[in-house]
């Protein structure tokens, strides 16, 4: 019995301790963070510099380095199709969250998109923390099942010869969308094409940004 | 045979709350956390799992056996913190007593009175100065074993047809039912990572083959998939899979 201690017994559900916590949310981390402060067990500094961060220094604007280094560089895109993990270390985005990652190109042939249908898997390194909608039940439920409806609620219309491909994040892999390179870019240098991958392009529910 | 957070291919839900500006176009901008107790929840289940007394799947599944009562009405955040709270007392870093104490100080507004506490931090506890270090670390799930994968690309398989975890009843698992006893095709051999069936259950990291099998839209949805041409892949453990003649 003792190697089954770590099994939550269902029957004693509404026992849960967390059943115990106040309704107001804002309350209830309040209540627990303080609990754990105060045993020592979390140090506000530390919460404070993970806070920072992922508001400041980890987030899309890394994904979009690295996809607008593949779309100049061929050789750099060879690697990052390759060895996603490698090719993204070497623009020094790694770690948590994106221990594995891999790159999956869109072609005028395949558009790919990424869902974590069980939890919010998330590349961490190169996209921050998943926005709402990426983690609201809406998406996970729907994504795999009528991707095309799901596009289309976020402004893309895709041709029905386009194959779609939904990569659902069920295990450590984590992914990233090499979106389609736009019209019109080729006297930009990597910089200016950087400023126009969205967030959403390298999760496959949008394009990068035209050129006006 | 399945929990409510194993929702990918469920009817019912609406359109997706994709954020919209002024001019109402789809738009990318969004605060990291919408709410400061967001960001709270988000950072105290980061720094208490640095304490080391539990693993991802471990955490994962805690957020799974909530009531499904809860796991519905919850928000995201409050799933996090609920699953924390849990996982806190079971393993005893925390006493249920001393989270009454707290939750009566918070509803009462009176939780300064433990501020002039002595505050000794534990040894395990994640001081700010190793963040940075420890984030770029991560936590990798692949291990070097010498276990060699039975498939190969190409390879036609079909996924086990009912709950795959074979120690525990309702036990984690990371098999979606929704491709569940489905036909697809090895696409590829990632390696060989912790095995979450196992690892959840405190029953060791089992390290096994990983492959992305790709399945035919058709395959999963059948005549109501949105386009016969269309694919779903995704990242599945040996265990869930047997082989099918080509």
């Amino acid at each position: 019995m003792s190697e089954k201690k770590n099994i939550i017994d269902d029957h004693h559900s509404h026992d849960h301790a967390h059943s115990h916590l106040p309704s107001d949310p804002e309350l209830r981390v309040k209540a627990v963070e303080t609990l754990l402060l105060n045993k020592g067990l979390i140090d506000s500094k530390t919460l404070d510099e993970l806070i920072d961060t992922y508001e400041n220094r980890i987030g899309p604007k890394n994904g979009a380095k690295v996809v607008a280094k593949a779309w100049v560089d061929p050789e750099y895109k060879k690697r990052l199709l390759n060895d996603a993990t490698s090719a993204i270390r070497e623009l020094s985005y790694q770690g948590r969250q994106g221990e594995n990652m891999v790159v999956v190109e869109n072609t005028p042939k395949t558009h790919n998109v990424i869902v974590c249908t069980l939890c919010s898997c998330y590349p961490w390194p190169v996209l921050g923390i998943p926005p709402t909608w990426y983690k609201s039940d809406e998406y996970r439920s729907r994504t795999v099942r009528e991707p095309r409806k799901v596009l289309l609620e976020f402004g893309l219309s895709l041709d029905p010869k386009v194959q779609i491909k939904v990569w659902d994040s069920t295990a450590e892999i984590r992914y990233l969308v090499l979106p389609m390179r736009p019209k019109g870019t080729e006297n930009m240098n990597e910089s200016e094409l950087s400023e126009l991958v969205t967030r959403n392009s390298m999760i496959g529910t949008g394009l990068p940004k035209e050129i006006k | 045979m399945s929990r409510l957070h194993d929702m990918g291919g469920r009817f019912g839900d609406g359109s997706i709350p994709v954020p919209r500006n002024n001019d109402n176009e789809v738009t990318n901008c969004e605060p990291t956390f919408k709410y400061e107790w967001h960001a709270k929840a988000w950072a105290i289940t980061l720094a208490a799992g640095a304490l080391g007394e539990w693993n991802l799947d471990i955490s994962r599944h805690y957020r799974e056996c909530l009531p499904p009562k809860d796991y519905i009405n919850f928000s995201y955040y409050e799933k996090w913190l609920a699953a924390l709270t849990n996982l806190l007392i079971d393993k005893k870093l925390v006493s249920l007593d001393e989270l009454k104490e707290y939750v009566s100080a918070a509803k009462n507004g009176t939780l300064t009175k433990f501020s002039d506490k002595d505050i000794k931090l534990d040894h395990r506890t994640w001081l700010a100065k190793d963040v940075q270090k420890t984030l770029g670390w991560g936590g990798p799930s692949i291990r070097d074993t010498n276990v060699n994968p039975v498939f190969d690309i190409g390879d036609k398989v079909i996924t086990q047809n009912y709950s795959p975890n074979k120690d525990v009843s309702g036990g984690h698992t990371r098999l979606p039912k929704y491709a569940m006893g489905r036909v697809g095709v090895i696409h590829s051999y990632n390696n060989n990572h912790v095995f979450p069936d196992k690892n959840a259950h405190g029953f060791g990291e089992n390290p096994l083959p990983l492959y992305t099998v790709e399945f035919k839209s058709s395959e999963l949805w059948g005549e109501s998939a949105e386009s016969q041409n269309d694919s779903i892949l995704l990242d599945l453990w040996e265990p869930y899979l047997k082989l099918l003649p080509n």
